[in-house]
């Protein structure tokens, strides 16, 4: 695929030997446009996070590989994959690893001292809907409150694929749609391209892009042409 | 951007702020405490040195039966030999001629015309001169051999001399018509071996005395009280300090001064000459070209000698006493008392260091495995791991230097003022100035924080090898995960403790290494006293004849050998050498140059006193059981000992170990220490006794040893040191207390969550004390006496090692009442600890399981 962004290709992982051997992921392939919004979808153990975090070069494939915008994962060395998440990569966890004696505002310039081209830390704090919060640490807000914080940590670096990983797990139906939207937003405004995990079969509406995994291999690949707004999930 | 990390570490510092109180006051305590020490200690031999120059201290002084004439004084500063020889042959012949003269009175004067009268007299003169000569060259070559006049390694030592005249007079303290003790007055115009004063001034008028500070400090005499010496009142007007008096040592063969019996004190010139005592005619010299080392002092005082003895023969005076300086006790006393006083400082900075060491190595992995999840994401974002281990790195940097200046500026105030007091208590110092202690701050600053940074770097660094996910899993740990062991089917109470306990493992081996440390410390605190008070308990014991006489040589005036009539006498022969400790000390600068002295022996066959078994080769030598233990000598082992003054060595076979813990000695048959010695077969240096020997004459002995001056010894030993000990006491008891603290601290940090969980399951917080505190205790109970074991024999190797910088041996020993103490006070600081355990355990909110589950 010539316009293809994030490209992979027969990428396997599996842990433990002999016996306990487990094939993560058994082969994959698949490509992302730039700017594309992209679902995995697949039940616990379809190699959905493992996929996540080779993409996100904190994890090595077996065999295969990554390339983003032409460059291949492998052929880096340490201190490259590390200037690549730098530049390239925004994560938002499930669990929002926010460091719990910086507050709000501080969390997000966090992500902004890492960037060579960050976002105005303050705009992105009213997008987030922040704004009254921004002094607060993390053990004074909500379990949403804290994920926007996440998420925001991860915008304002500008990357070009902000990795999201079950980032509604911990959230209650309302909050999640906020976060979706939010997400959304992103991905609108800034142009980034996202790469979001989730079991959750009704997100797969407002992606462009949905790509299904069961036993570690890639079931279906579909584009979505009618993306619907996150605030009209219903699940 | 400046990184917003660094928010971080004033938010951490304050959240956290007991553990980093702790942290600080452990360092503050530490550093404060032997810099103070090392800063006290540098200052006062800094002072003293800077005395020697201000105060002019001589390079040596004699004393003469009376005053010098100006000949003399002048031949006396040129330094060269007088030509003793002529002397006496003049003598003769001015003698003869007068006798020849007298006996030629009575011939009549008629016989006396006439060439065989003259030819008779010339004859009888030429006899009588041939006669002198002759004599005066028998005698010379005898005296020439003793005093080595005729030596060819002579050479002359210019010197400028100084009066240096002074009285010995009774002193009264309380003028109740009782003399306390003896005076020794000098003139306040004296030019060489001044006064430093420490309080008041220097006397002005005919009825004043200044006295020395530490004789007025034991007397209990203050500045304006009125004493009376010799037959006259006089008023205290100053508190002084003389330079070559910081010991008040009466003679210099006294083995231990007496500052209650023995003042020096000043008086102007006027007042000088209104005593009525003898006046002593003591000069002070110096050279004219410093010798640079101890060899060329002692070469320079050698030749010195000979020119002084051959000076004052000719000029008609008699040399009374000589005492080069270097070999002066009351001026190299204390210095090198003190200089060796910092031996226990040393061996606490080390414990020290280890215990900061380990304490942030415990710190530092303890706050990454909290952050794991922090970590992994910040990796996860780009941060750099050489970024995280920067920031990683500030806290305990930060903490370290607020320590270090915190301890540093202690120990240069209050600190040092405590070790300068511990001084001034046992000797006669000057006043003290404060210099800066290289010592203090590479030893209680560069090397904790060079460590803190070497640790935290290799943890942070071997830690943060690992892949962002795996901290992000808080996957940390080198093993996988062992499966759930089946417990015995206890109570469900019990099998919950044991299973905290099972769980807690790799806290408690943590635990196991700080109790072992904390055992270290009050093994130390409790054990150097206790090995003090022990040696010198035994000391008395330890000594192998109750009087051991030194004579000033083995003949008398006489040319005829010493002897006496006490059966139980038993001559030796005897001998100071070195033994070189090859690096191994810890010092340098004053005192024995970081050598051992050796008192070698020589002990007569079948000795009463000393029992060497077995046949002896040439070059066999026994070696006390105190020499063999600090230096692990065996039989069979080489010993090089070399003299301290000249360079000349001997080799010797260890074929014996001799069962004496009181001294570092080497004993040898005495023929054959003789031989090697090259002294003649029938000369010795003392005599062994069981009683006291009443008919020497005492201008033929040097020192007389009995048991009580080794008690003396090691009462002044416990006097110098029993200060220091304290303040390592009290400060040891508050390190542990701190230590025992931050690790207790660590168990209940990494159990928060499942106590939170258990508070949310119902648990009251009684019972999660009893779940979580009983398994510690019982840990630290065992930890105790395991910790105990270990650090005693710790103790005993670094005891051992650090023994070897200082002079002379002992070994380490705890009480059995110090050994429970030493188990007991952990005990009781864990006990308070538990308290705040507790307090700890109910402040844990439940949202703690609740929002961290991962």
């Amino acid at each position: 695929m010539s316009d293809s962004f994030l490209e992979i290709k027969d990428l396997k992982k599996s842990y433990g030997t002999g016996e306990a051997r487990q094939d993560v992921l058994r082969g994959m392939n698949f490509s992302v446009k730039k700017g594309e919004f992209c679902v995995l979808l697949g039940p616990s153990g379809s190699g959905k996070s493992t996929l996540l975090n080779i993409i996100g070069a904190i994890d090595t494939p077996d065999s295969g590989y990554v390339s983003i915008d032409g460059d291949k994962l492998e052929d880096m060395n340490e201190s490259q994959l590390t200037m690549y998440r730098r530049r390239h990569l925004g994560y938002v966890f499930q669990m929002y690893n926010l460091i719990p004696n910086l507050n709000v505002k501080e969390n997000i310039e966090v992500g902004a001292y890492l960037s060579d081209s960050p976002l105005d830390v303050e705009e992105v704090i009213t997008t987030l809907g922040l704004q009254e919060h921004k002094y607060k640490y993390p053990n004074q807000l909500s379990g949403g409150q804290q994920q926007r914080v996440s998420i925001g940590r991860a915008v304002v670096k500008n990357p070009d694929i902000l990795m999201c990983d079950e980032p509604t797990g911990a959230l209650d139906y309302k909050t999640s749609k906020e976060i979706l939207a939010l997400i959304e937003d992103c991905n609108r405004k800034y142009g980034s391209t996202v790469i979001m995990v989730t079991h959750n079969e009704a997100i797969k509406y407002m992606a462009d892009h949905v790509i299904k995994l069961r036993d570690g291999i890639v079931r279906s690949s579909e584009t979505n042409s009618s993306r619907l707004p996150a605030s009209e999930l219903e699940w | 951007m400046r990184n917003p990390l660094i928010r971080r570490i004033p938010r951490e510092i304050v959240s956290d702020w007991h553990k980093y109180l702790v942290i600080i006051v452990f360092m503050v305590v530490m550093i404060g405490v032997i810099s103070g020490m090392y800063v006290g200690h540098d200052s006062m031999l800094a002072s003293i040195d800077a005395g020697r120059t201000e105060l002019n201290l001589e390079d040596g002084c004699f004393e003469l039966s009376s005053r010098a004439s100006k000949e003399l004084l002048s031949g006396i500063c040129s330094g060269e030999m007088a030509d003793v020889r002529q002397y006496y042959i003049d003598k003769g012949m001015k003698e003869a001629d007068k006798k020849i003269k007298e006996s030629l009175k009575d011939i009549p004067e008629f016989m006396k015309a006439g060439d065989e009268y003259r030819k008779s007299v010339e004859d009888a003169y030429r006899d009588a001169r041939a006669e002198v000569i002759k004599a005066v060259d028998e005698e010379w070559d005898k005296i020439a051999a003793r005093y080595e006049l005729d030596d060819d390694g002579f050479f002359p030592v210019a010197v400028s001399v100084y009066e240096h005249f002074y009285r010995d007079e009774t002193e009264d303290s309380n003028s109740d018509g009782i003399a306390d003790g003896t005076v020794r007055i000098y003139k306040s115009d004296s030019q060489i071996d001044r006064a430093a004063f420490i309080q008041g001034r220097a006397p002005e008028g005919i009825g004043e005395i200044a006295i020395d500070r530490k004789h007025a400090d034991n007397a209990g005499i203050t500045v304006g009280d009125t004493i009376t010496v010799g037959s006259r009142k006089l008023q205290v007007v100053g508190l002084l300090s003389y330079v070559n008096y910081l010991t008040l040592h009466q003679n210099n063969t006294d083995m231990m001064f007496d500052s209650f019996g023995f003042d020096v004190g000043m008086v102007t010139p006027e007042s000088f000459d209104k005593f009525s005592s003898r006046v002593h005619y003591s000069y002070s010299w110096k050279y004219q070209e410093a010798p640079s080392d101890k060899i060329e002092k002692a070469d320079h005082s050698e030749c010195f000698l000979k020119a002084l003895i051959s000076q004052t023969l000719v000029n008609d005076n008699e040399l009374k006493d000589y005492i080069p300086e270097y070999l002066r006790q009351a001026s190299n006393f204390a210095p090198s008392d003190i200089e060796g006083d910092s031996v226990g400082t040393t061996i606490l900075c080390y414990i020290l260091i280890a215990v900061i060491a380990f304490i942030f190595a415990v710190t530092i992995s303890n706050t990454i495995d909290r952050e794991a999840s922090v970590i992994g994401t910040l990796r996860a974002s780009g941060y750099s791991r050489t970024e995280l281990v920067v920031h990683y790195m500030s806290m305990p940097a930060l903490v370290t230097i607020i320590g270090a200046a915190i301890g540093n500026a202690l120990g240069y105030t209050a600190f040092k003022d405590v070790a300068v007091n511990l001084y001034y208590n046992s000797y006669s110092l000057p006043p003290c100035s404060v210099v800066w202690s290289r010592a203090a701050l590479i030893k209680t600053t560069v090397i904790p924080l060079v460590l803190m940074f070497l640790i935290n770097l290799i943890v942070i660094t071997r830690k943060l090898q690992l892949s962002p996910l795996r901290f992000l899993r808080h996957d940390l740990g080198r093993s996988k995960k062992t499966k759930a062991r089946r417990l015995p089917a206890w109570s469900f109470l019990r099998r919950f403790r044991l299973r905290v306990l099972l769980q807690n493992l790799p806290n408690y081996a943590i635990l196991i290494f700080g109790v072992i440390f904390i055992e270290l410390m009050l093994c130390f605190a409790f054990g150097l006293p206790d090995s003090l008070t022990n040696y010198g308990d035994r000391a008395p014991d330890m000594i192998f004849a109750d009087y051991q006489y030194m004579l000033m040589g083995s003949r008398d005036k006489n040319n005829e050998l010493i002897q006496t009539s006490e059966p139980s006498a038993e001559s030796f022969s005897a001998k100071t050498l070195m033994y070189p400790k090859s690096g191994e000390s810890m010092f340098e600068g004053r005192g024995s140059g970081g050598d051992e002295k050796i008192n070698v022996y020589g002990i007569r066959k079948n000795s009463a006193y000393i029992s060497l078994e077995g046949e002896q080769k040439d070059g066999d030598v026994y070696v006390s059981s105190a020499f063999s233990s600090k230096f692990a000598l065996a039989v069979g082992d080489e010993i090089s000992l070399h003299e301290e003054y000249e360079n000349r060595t001997y080799s010797f076979t260890v074929a014996g170990i001799v069962d004496y813990d009181g001294g570092m000695a080497v004993f040898m048959d005495k023929d054959a220490f003789n031989r090697v010695f090259g002294m003649e077969q029938d000369e010795f240096s003392g005599f062994f006794s069981r009683h006291e020997i009443t008919d020497i004459d005492e201008q033929y002995i040097a020192t007389v040893i009995t048991t009580e001056d080794i008690a003396k010894v090691t009462v002044q030993l416990m006097h110098s040191l029993g200060g220091f000990l304290s303040v390592f006491k009290y400060a040891l008891v508050v390190l542990s207390m701190a230590l025992i603290y931050l690790l207790a601290k660590i168990i209940i940090e990494k159990n928060e969550n499942p106590i939170s969980m258990s508070k949310i399951l119902g648990f009251r917080n009684g019972e999660i004390a009893s779940l979580y505190m009983l398994p510690t205790g019982i840990v630290v109970t065992v930890c105790a006496l395991i910790g105990f074991v270990a650090g005693f024999y710790i103790m005993k190797v670094v005891f051992k090692a650090f023994i070897l910088s200082m002079d002379g041996y002992f070994p380490f020993y705890m009480k059995p009442s110090s050994m429970v103490l030493a188990v007991v006070y952990l005990l009781i600081g864990y006990a308070l600890v538990s308290v705040i355990d507790y307090r700890r355990i109910r402040k844990i909110p439940m949202d703690v399981a609740l929002k961290n589950v991962d």
